[in-house]
């Protein structure tokens, strides 16, 4: 692997915020023994503080700590610092000494929006929940805009299995980013599992509308559905078949169900019958097909 | 490649018209007659070199990227998404399986 394609590689899971540790840090751990991170200017401290994190976190402290040292040096006195050594410290003392530095540095200037996340991360894995609860909700207050504090109030809401408050939270993060259908895609799912199937139906077409745009001039009936399109369409599925045994269900939102749900569900059959039934590379089958296929094939109610 | 090609082709048209307007300039003022006309074949070496120059900046762009949202989304990841790294804990059994078994600092 060049220094190159590991650069890029370090550049691609920055912009797309994904948390592949393990590969981040062989990536980096290149770099750093090449010493590539000082060519590349404001960048390279980016990537030198992503290599930091993900050293943490597969439990390579040698390798944190030095990164770290050279971070310190280059800039004293800053918060984004600051945090980093507070992550560092999480990592090997226990969690008081931790909310204690990071209690510290809240009192001394109120509105670090990195040290109040990680003070709610520490509450929250170390079993406060309820305290954790309360500094969310106190910080989104302060910071409405915070998608991510968002998106963890609604995650602790489902892991204590209060679904309509997490439906809530959510209904944020889509006041805050209508564009993003993987957003939509979690409150649905979060509706059909507070059992409001009305509201869920009618939030899975709209991630399908949201993501089966084709730019290209096909028709309809060639366009096979991919990525979350599938998981929308199967959800549309499971929403028919619960509104097809009662009709008149009470939808917590007063969303009204749809008018014609056979024909709905006829549509989901359709569109996972396509999605299951294209051959992938060397006229493979679709894995599953098979279960998928007897499954929509099942009558309603 | 023809649009890198037809780039030093224009790039060498204009200079060499460029130097021949030079020379024609100091031999009408060798002559005594600066304001003699430009000879045409110059001109048009000119126009070329612009058209050729065009063709090959345009063949010479890279890909063309999408900029729809929906493209964009088409790239991304559930875990890209979720992955809410402000509030990411980072003790956890990572720090135990991947760490090399002797702490010899080894991968």
């Amino acid at each position: 692997m060049s220094l190159q394609s590991a650069l890029e590689r370090l550049a691609t899971y920055r912009a797309n915020n994904t948390r592949a540790s393990q590969d981040i840090f062989r990536s980096g751990l290149l770099v750093l023994q090449k010493s590539g991170f000082k060519k590349l200017g404001d960048d390279g401290w980016t990537s030198l503080e992503q290599l930091t994190l993900a050293s943490i976190d597969v439990g390579r402290l040698d390798i944190a700590d030095q990164c770290l040292q050279l971070i310190a040096d280059k800039f004293p006195n800053s918060p984004r610092v600051d945090c980093l050594i507070g992550i560092r410290m999480e990592a090997t003392e226990p969690p008081e000494t931790a909310l204690k530095y990071y209690a510290d540095i809240l009192e001394a200037d109120s509105a670090n929006a990195a040290i109040w996340k990680r003070r709610i991360s520490v509450l929250r894995r170390t079993g406060k929940v309820e305290k954790a609860v309360n500094e969310l909700v106190q910080f989104l207050d302060t910071f409405y805009t915070d998608v991510e504090g968002w998106l963890e109030l609604a995650d602790i809401y489902a892991s204590c299995n209060q679904y309509d408050h997490s439906l809530q939270a959510l209904s944020h993060v889509l006041l805050l980013t209508p564009q993003n259908p993987f957003y939509v895609l979690q409150a649905a799912e979060t509706a059909y599992t507070s059992e409001d199937f009305a509201l869920a139906i009618k939030m899975f077409l709209t991630v399908v509308d949201m993501t089966d745009t084709d730019d290209s001039e096909q028709l309809l009936q060639e366009s096979t559905p991919l990525g979350i399109t599938v998981r929308a369409w199967f959800g549309v599925k499971l929403c028919t078949r619960r509104l097809a045994q009662n009709a008149n269900l009470k939808s917590l939102s007063n969303t009204s169900p749809p008018k014609n749900v056979e024909l709905l569900d006829e549509l989901a059959t359709e569109r996972l019958r396509v999605a299951y039934s294209s051959s992938g590379q060397k006229g493979e089958i679709a894995k599953g097909r098979q279960e998928v296929f007897a499954w929509v094939a099942t009558p309603l109610a | 490649m023809i649009g890198k090609l037809f780039l030093t082709l224009a790039t060498f048209a204009l200079l060499h018209a460029a130097y021949s307007t030079y020379e024609h300039l100091s031999l009408l003022k060798a002559l005594g007659k600066p304001e003699g006309s430009l000879p045409l074949d110059i001109v048009y070496e000119s126009i070329l070199a612009l058209i050729l120059g065009l063709l090959g900046a345009s063949l010479n762009a890279p890909p063309l990227k999408d900029i729809t949202w929906a493209s964009e989304m088409k790239k991304r990841t559930i875990d890209g998404m979720d992955s809410r790294l402000g509030f990411a804990h980072y003790k956890s059994r990572g720090n135990f399986l991947f760490a090399s078994p002797h702490n010899d600092g080894k991968i």
